[in-house]
């Protein structure tokens, strides 16, 4: 199945993807069941690895790409997109 | 029995095991702030009156506590605490469904109890465990 095409997104400004918000975000994507990742700062992470994500060491203000691969790759996106806007200390 | 709680009794238990009361605490604090309130996290380390060490009592009363029926991951930190879970669930405390893991103690942590706070099962909790033996810092 091909990968779906990137979306990019910004981390809110006081936002670090670490501890709770790395948590939610990783939750988020381990409802569904395709194959997601997450880059950042030149480097890719399994979004749904807590300490992948962890050692992206994306502060706030980072942009986010986001690529699903597998048939409900377009709602992982938009979930994931949604939850990183979202996110909170 | 309010959502909350039973939430809560939905989700494997952790169990951490030290030779240090305070290592065993911090790092059960510092999971909790990751993962949530939600999953309980037991600290289980030190000795008698403040000495380094692990006792069977408090790794024992650590996964009474730990465990509300989907299971225990228990993570030691080195040498003989390992062995002190070993020798106790070999002995009959465990049908299956306390698992000690072969994991690095931080990032095993860390890993077990997101894995758990998303509502995985035992199993699963358990290798995220394992697995974390491979994550890159850097």
């Amino acid at each position: 199945m091909p990968a779906s095409s990137d979306v990019l997104v910004t981390l809110p400004g006081n936002v670090a993807l670490h501890a709770r918000p790395a948590a939610t975000f990783v939750k988020t994507a381990m409802k569904f069941r395709s194959r997601l990742t997450v880059g950042a700062n030149g480097k890719t992470a399994d979004a749904k690895s807590i300490l992948a994500v962890l050692a992206l060491g994306a502060v706030g203000g980072t942009t986010l790409t986001l690529q699903a691969e597998g048939e409900d790759a377009p709602a992982a996106l938009e979930a994931l997109a949604a939850c990183v806007t979202a996110l909170s200390e | 029995m309010d959502i909350t709680f039973r939430e809560r009794n939905e989700l494997v238990g952790i169990v951490l095991v030290s030779h240090s009361f305070e290592l065993a605490h911090g790092l059960a604090a510092l999971a909790s702030q990751v993962a949530g309130a939600e999953v309980r996290i037991e600290p289980a380390g030190g000795g008698p009156d403040g000495s380094l060490g692990t006792t069977d009592d408090t790794v024992v009363a650590a996964i009474a506590r730990a465990d509300v029926g989907q299971g225990v991951v228990v993570l030691a930190d080195l040498g003989s605490s390992v062995l002190t879970v070993r020798h106790l669930l070999e002995n009959g405390n465990s049908n299956g469904h306390i698992r000690l893991v072969d994991a690095p103690f931080v990032e095993g942590a860390i890993a077990a109890a997101v894995m758990s706070s998303a509502g995985q099962e035992l199993d699963d909790v358990a290798r995220a465990a394992e697995e974390a033996r491979d994550a890159r810092k850097l």
